[in-house]
C-alpha cells in the first residue's frame, strides 16, 4: 500500500481512532469510581466545614464522620418533605445538584437539608445545614450555612466560588470572612426575614455590625452584593421549612 | 531545526553533547516562551499562585513527552495530508487522560485549573515541537526535546507565579511567609493578582532575560 | 432578553478573552503589527466563535453529557461521554476553520495572502477552544452560547485592533533592545488591561 494513497490514509485514520478512543474509554472506566469518590468527598467536606472544624481529617475519615453525623432530607419550597425524585427512586440529599436546580424557577426546585447530630445519635440534633447558590462577580458562588437548633442563629458558614478575584472576592472562602457569620440571626424577633447582610467596605463601626449584618470586604463590593442576594434568596426559599421545623420535630414534617 | 538526524555512530551515548543541547537550550537560549514566543496563552492565567502553576507545568511536560514520543515513533507511518489532525488527536487524547487523572486524584487542583488543563491542547508549544522536531527525529531525542522545552516553559511560569503570589498575597505555595518571618501587614499589591500583573511581570522578565542573552527580536 | 444583552456586553468588555483570560495571545502577538491584518483576523475569529460555540453546545447536549443519548434509546441514560469533549470540540473547530479558510481563499484572496499561516492557526487558538469550554462549564443555553461566542469574538477583535494601532505608532519609538517585540507588547497589554478593568465596575 503506497503511503500517500487514500486507502492508506483511511486505514491509518481508522486504526488511530480506535486506538485513541479505546485508551480514553479504558481510562474513563478505570478512573470513574475514584473521580466520583473525589467529588463526593469534596461536597461532604464542604457541608461539614460549615459547622465543624475538620482539621487533620483525611479522605475516608471525613466520609465516615459524615455518615455518623449527617442525615439528609429533601424538601420543596413549602417545607414539605420529598421522598422520591423524578425517576421514582428515593432522593438523596447529597446527590441533589444544587447548581442544576438553580436554573429552575424556585417553585420547582428541590431543597436539601443536612441535619447534623452527635455521632451515632440521630436525635441529638446540633445543627441544620442548608446549601446556598448564587452569582458572584465573575462566576457562580455557593456554600453551606449551618443554623443552630433554633433554626435562626447561624452556627457557621462555608463559601466557595469558581472564579472570584483572589485577594478580593475570593476572600469569601476564607476562614476570616466565614467566621464573621457566626452568631448572626436570620429572622428578627417578630419572625420577619432579615437575612444576614454584608456591609459595604471593611472596618465599619461596631454600631452597624448588629445581629443581621457582618463587616464587608474592601474592594470586593460586587462579590458581596452577590453573596447578600444569594443568602437573601435561599433563606427565603427555606423559610417555610425553617418556620415549620422550629416548631416541631423534623421527622414529623 | 527540523533535521533528519545524520548517520552517526550507533553507540552515541544517551546524554551525548548533542543530546544535552536538546535539554539545555530551551531553558534559556531557545526558551519557548521568551524566545520562541509560544505557549503564552494558558501560561499566564494559572500563574496567580505557585501550586497551580506547578501542576500545570508538570501536566504540560507529561503531555509533551508522551506526544513527542508517540509522534516520533510513528513519524514514518503518518500520512502527510492528515498529519495535523493526527497530531491534534494524539494531543487531545493525552490531555484528556491528564485531566481525568487530575479529576480523580487531585480534585482541588482540577477545580482550580478548570478549563486551562483542556487548553493545553491549544498550547502552541506542544504542537510546535511536534511539527518542528518530533516529526523528523528519533524517539529518545524527541523525549529530550520535550523535556527541555517543557522545563523551559515550566521555569518561566513558576517565576511569574513566584512574583505574583509573593507580591499579590504575601504567600508562597499557600504559606504566609511574611507572617512567618514576623513581617505582618505586608502591603500586598492587588494588581499582581489580576491578569495585568501577569503581563507586567512577564514583560519585565523577558526584558531581563533578553538583555542577558543579547537576543533582539527582528 | 436583557440578560442576553448583559451577557453580550460582559463578554466583550468584562470577560474579554485577552485581557481577562489571556486566551488568544499567540496569534494576538504575531498578527497585531498591522491594523488591517488585525481586523481580518479578528473578524475571522469572531465568525468561527459564533459558529463553533452553538455547534459544540449541540454536541454536548445530544451526545456527550450524562444521559444525553436518551433520544436514541432510554437505556443509554447512564452513559456519560463528557470525557470525549476535548477531542470532539477540537475536531469541530478544525473543521470550521477549514471551511473558513476555503471561503476566505475564494472570496478575499488579498486577506488570505496577508494572513498566511495564521488562518489555519485559528484552529489552535486558545480563545476558540476556551470559549467552548467556558460555555460547557457555565452551562449556558443555546442562545446564550451564540451571544457569548459572538461577544467574545468582538472582544478579541477590539483588543487586537487596539494593540495593532498602538504597535504601528510605536515603530517610531525608541524601545530598548531587550524589550523589543514580545517584551513591550506584554507591558502594553498590561496597560490596556488596566484600562479595561474600569469596565468591571459596571453593574448590569
Amino acid at each position: 500500500m503506497q503511503q500517500q494513497s487514500n486507502t492508506y490514509i483511511i486505514v491509518f485514520s481508522a486504526i488511530t481512532t480506535i486506538v485513541l478512543g479505546g485508551m480514553l474509554a479504558m481510562a474513563n472506566q478505570l478512573l470513574k469510581p475514584r473521580q466520583q469518590k473525589s467529588i463526593e468527598l469534596d461536597t461532604k467536606r464542604q457541608i461539614l466545614n460549615a459547622v465543624t472544624d475538620l482539621k487533620g481529617k483525611k479522605g475516608k475519615e471525613i466520609l465516615d464522620f459524615y455518615n455518623q453525623t449527617i442525615d439528609g432530607i429533601v424538601i420543596d419550597i413549602n417545607g414539605k418533605k420529598i421522598e422520591d425524585g423524578d425517576n421514582g427512586e428515593p432522593i438523596k440529599a447529597d446527590k441533589v445538584n444544587v447548581a442544576g436546580n438553580y436554573k429552575k424557577p424556585p417553585e420547582e426546585r428541590v431543597y436539601p437539608v443536612f441535619v447534623y447530630h452527635k455521632p451515632g445519635d440521630a436525635d441529638a440534633v446540633e445543627s441544620y445545614i442548608i446549601p446556598v447558590y448564587g452569582n458572584g462577580l465573575w462566576g457562580n458562588i455557593w456554600g453551606f450555612v449551618a443554623l443552630d437548633t433554633d433554626l435562626n442563629t447561624v452556627k457557621g458558614a462555608s463559601f466557595d466560588h469558581e472564579s472570584e478575584t483572589p485577594g478580593l472576592g475570593a476572600r469569601i472562602s476564607s476562614e476570616e470572612i466565614e467566621s464573621r457569620f457566626k452568631g448572626k440571626k436570620v429572622f428578627d424577633e417578630s419572625g420577619q426575614l432579615k437575612s444576614v447582610v454584608m456591609l459595604k467596605g471593611e472596618r465599619n463601626p461596631e454600631s452597624m455590625i448588629d445581629e443581621h449584618h457582618v463587616d464587608g470586604m474592601s474592594g470586593a463590593t460586587l462579590t458581596s452584593v452577590g453573596l447578600n442576594n444569594m443568602l437573601q434568596n435561599y433563606f427565603k426559599y427555606y423559610s417555610a421549612f425553617l418556620k415549620k421545623a422550629s416548631k416541631k420535630n423534623v421527622a414529623a414534617l | 531545526m527540523s533535521t533528519e538526524t545524520l548517520e552517526r555512530n550507533k553507540h552515541e551515548s544517551l546524554f551525548s553533547k548533542r543530546r544535552k543541547k536538546f535539554l539545555v537550550d530551551p531553558l534559556n537560549d531557545q526558551n519557548p516562551i521568551t524566545v520562541q514566543v509560544l505557549g503564552i496563552c494558558s501560561a499566564l492565567a494559572v500563574t496567580t499562585q505557585m501550586k497551580p502553576s506547578l501542576t500545570m507545568a508538570i501536566s504540560v511536560i507529561v503531555v509533551m513527552v508522551f506526544s513527542n514520543l508517540a509522534i516520533s515513533a510513528l513519524r514514518k507511518l503518518i500520512p502527510t495530508r492528515v498529519r495535523i489532525i493526527v497530531q491534534l488527536a494524539v494531543i487531545a487524547t493525552l490531555v484528556t487522560l491528564v485531566s481525568e487523572v487530575l479529576k480523580a486524584y487531585q480534585y482541588d487542583m482540577y477545580k482550580q485549573l478548570s478549563v486551562f488543563v483542556g487548553l493545553i491542547i491549544t498550547n502552541c508549544i506542544v504542537m510546535g515541537r511536534l511539527e518542528a522536531f518530533a516529526l523528523g527525529n528519533k524517539p529518545w531525542d524527541s523525549i529530550l526535546d520535550a523535556l527541555g522545552n517543557g522545563m523551559g516553559y515550566g521555569w518561566i511560569i513558576l517565576s511569574v507565579a513566584f512574583f505574583r503570589e509573593i507580591l499579590g498575597s504575601g504567600k508562597l505555595f499557600g504559606y504566609a511567609i511574611f507572617d512567618a518571618v514576623g513581617i505582618h501587614n505586608f502591603p500586598t499589591n492587588g494588581l499582581m493578582v489580576t491578569p495585568v500583573g501577569a503581563f507586567f511581570v512577564l514583560g519585565l522578565l523577558i526584558w531581563v532575560l533578553r538583555t542577558r542573552s543579547g537576543y533582539v527580536e527582528r | 432578553m436583557i440578560d442576553l444583552i448583559n451577557l453580550g456586553v460582559k463578554s466583550i468588555f468584562i470577560d474579554n478573552m485577552i485581557f481577562a483570560y489571556f486566551l488568544g495571545m499567540c496569534s494576538f502577538l504575531a498578527v497585531s503589527k498591522k491594523v488591517n491584518t488585525a481586523i481580518g483576523l479578528g473578524l475571522a475569529v469572531t465568525f468561527v466563535l459564533t459558529i463553533t460555540v452553538p455547534v459544540d453546545w449541540l454536541l454536548l447536549q445530544y451526545v456527550l453529557k450524562e444521559g444525553a443519548l436518551t433520544w436514541i434509546s432510554p437505556e443509554f441514560a447512564n452513559i456519560d461521554l463528557s470525557y470525549l469533549s476535548f477531542i470532539m470540540f477540537i475536531a469541530v473547530i478544525a473543521a470550521m476553520v477549514q471551511l473558513v479558510e476555503m471561503t476566505v481563499e475564494k472570496f478575499f484572496p488579498a486577506l488570505y495572502g496577508s494572513l498566511g499561516i495564521f488562518l489555519p492557526l485559528i484552529a489552535v487558538n486558545c480563545a476558540i477552544l476556551g470559549a467552548s469550554l467556558f460555555m460547557a462549564q457555565r452551562d449556558y443555553t443555546f442562545t446564550e452560547g451564540i451571544v457569548y461566542g459572538f461577544g467574545s469574538g468582538l472582544g478579541f477583535l477590539l483588543a487586537i485592533v487596539a494593540l495593532a494601532a498602538i504597535r504601528e505608532k510605536m515603530k517610531y519609538s525608541n524601545v530598548p533592545d531587550g524589550l523589543k517585540g514580545l517584551g513591550i507588547t506584554m507591558l502594553l497589554t498590561g496597560l490596556m488591561g488596566i484600562a479595561f478593568m474600569s469596565f468591571m465596575g459596571i453593574s448590569l
